[in-house]
């Protein structure tokens, strides 16, 4: 429901500065409660008025990194973000009871860098390579 | 044998290196329940946690008392230290620096218009047409497929390449222009999959033409295949042909 009434609106109550970093990252003027912020410096917001967001693009995040991807939103804001979970996990009480202390760090998807994951075997291979020998001559 | 020792040793050095880079993100970044440890007190203690045992309880405290640093270097910085890659993005030089904002205007310029060259073979195709469906619409990402190989610049190869079908691939794979990338796309594509010990089946389209993006799956859902879209963009975004050429 873009509009010109909206945008004038979001500018307003977002800021100007605010208003340009949507613009160059999200592409639209979006303004809305803040619900938290990731251990990785993301910001999440929320707009449930359907006169002013589209049910659908009512929850949305702004990415901390300027080369952003999906990955980088961790799981248990994946769960809030795409309404597996009602609650944002900064209030979901069963969700911090039920994180086990064992959880490793999240790391968002590195393929392409040198983190990224590679498997390996560890049983001796099938294929035996030809290492030829050369018969030491008389 | 001695082949086999040094490669398991590698490949041992290479984790060992990883797993330090990546305890090192782990190190500075933590969980959200730091920051609610001390506040939310007395409600976490009004709900019974799942875990019963002391110890447990325990290490959850001490796991909730590191503290939340935002702002840090981001994981993938962190696994570029000191390679070739990042010493590419980093400009040393005036020219240099002409040359990688050009690269970027080209990468730019290319990531936002590929263009796949369809070569639906089986099931997967029915999951690409999705990917071009309203759902997941990659016309947004101005993704359009084209029916011809001479005017497209990636091929989507989805499904299992036959042995009666190789030499057709890599012709039209020979006749698209450079630039050019390929997406393998799903279980067949990648390793042969199902009918890897097939008579008359290729195990893995990388054995007729070079891969850029291997999509997993059987088939892999549009929102996959777009996902390997994205992918393949970042690799676009990578490249930086510009200050290579100057520097050779």
């Amino acid at each position: 429901m873009v509009s010109l009434m909206r945008t004038i609106r979001s500018v307003r109550r977002v800021g100007l500065r605010e208003w340009w970093r949507q613009m160059q990252y999200i592409g639209d003027a979006k303004s809305g409660t803040y619900i938290g912020k990731d251990q990785f410096g993301n910001r999440y917001y929320e707009n449930r008025n359907a006169e002013e967001e589209i049910p659908g693009r009512h929850r949305w995040v702004d990415f901390a990194q300027h080369d952003y991807n999906a990955t980088q939103v961790p799981p248990e804001w994946h769960s809030w973000i795409q309404h597996i979970r009602k609650d944002p996990p900064t209030n979901d009480v069963v969700l911090q009871n039920s994180t086990p202390p064992w959880k490793a760090p999240y790391v968002e998807n590195l393929t392409g860098t040198r983190g990224a994951y590679k498997p390996y075997n560890t049983v001796v291979p099938k294929i035996k390579a030809w290492e030829p020998t050369v018969k030491s001559r008389a | 044998m001695s082949l086999v020792f040094r490669a398991a040793a590698s490949h041992a050095g290479r984790r060992a290196a990883f797993s330090s880079q990546l305890a090192l993100t782990g190190q500075q970044s933590t969980h959200f329940p730091a920051r609610l440890a001390a506040s939310d007190k007395p409600l976490r203690a009004a709900y019974r946690s799942l875990h019963t045992s002391k110890p447990v309880r325990l290490a959850e405290q001490s796991q909730g008392a590191i503290s939340s640093q935002p702002g840090d270097v981001p994981a993938p910085r962190v696994a570029q230290e000191g390679s070739l890659q990042l010493s590419l993005e980093t400009p040393q030089n005036k020219a240099e620096y002409v040359l990688s904002t050009l690269d970027k205007v080209s990468n730019w310029a290319r990531q936002g218009s590929m263009w796949p060259m369809t070569f639906g073979l089986a099931c997967c195709a029915v999951e690409m047409m999705h990917m071009a469906a309203a759902r997941y619409d990659q016309d947004r990402l101005g993704v359009v497929f084209r029916a011809s190989p001479r005017q497209s610049d990636i091929m989507i190869v989805a499904g299992t390449l036959t042995n009666k079908m190789a030499p057709a691939l890599r012709k039209v794979y020979d006749q698209m222009p450079e630039p050019r990338w390929v997406i393998s796309m799903g279980s067949c594509a990648n390793g042969g999959g199902y009918y890897h010990y097939s008579y008359s089946v290729v195990r893995g389209c990388d054995r007729i033409v070079p891969v850029d993006i291997y999509v997993p799956g059987c088939p892999p859902t549009a929102e996959a295949l777009l996902y390997g879209m994205l992918q393949l963009q970042r690799k676009m975004r990578r490249s930086r042909q510009g200050v290579l050429w100057y520097r050779k």
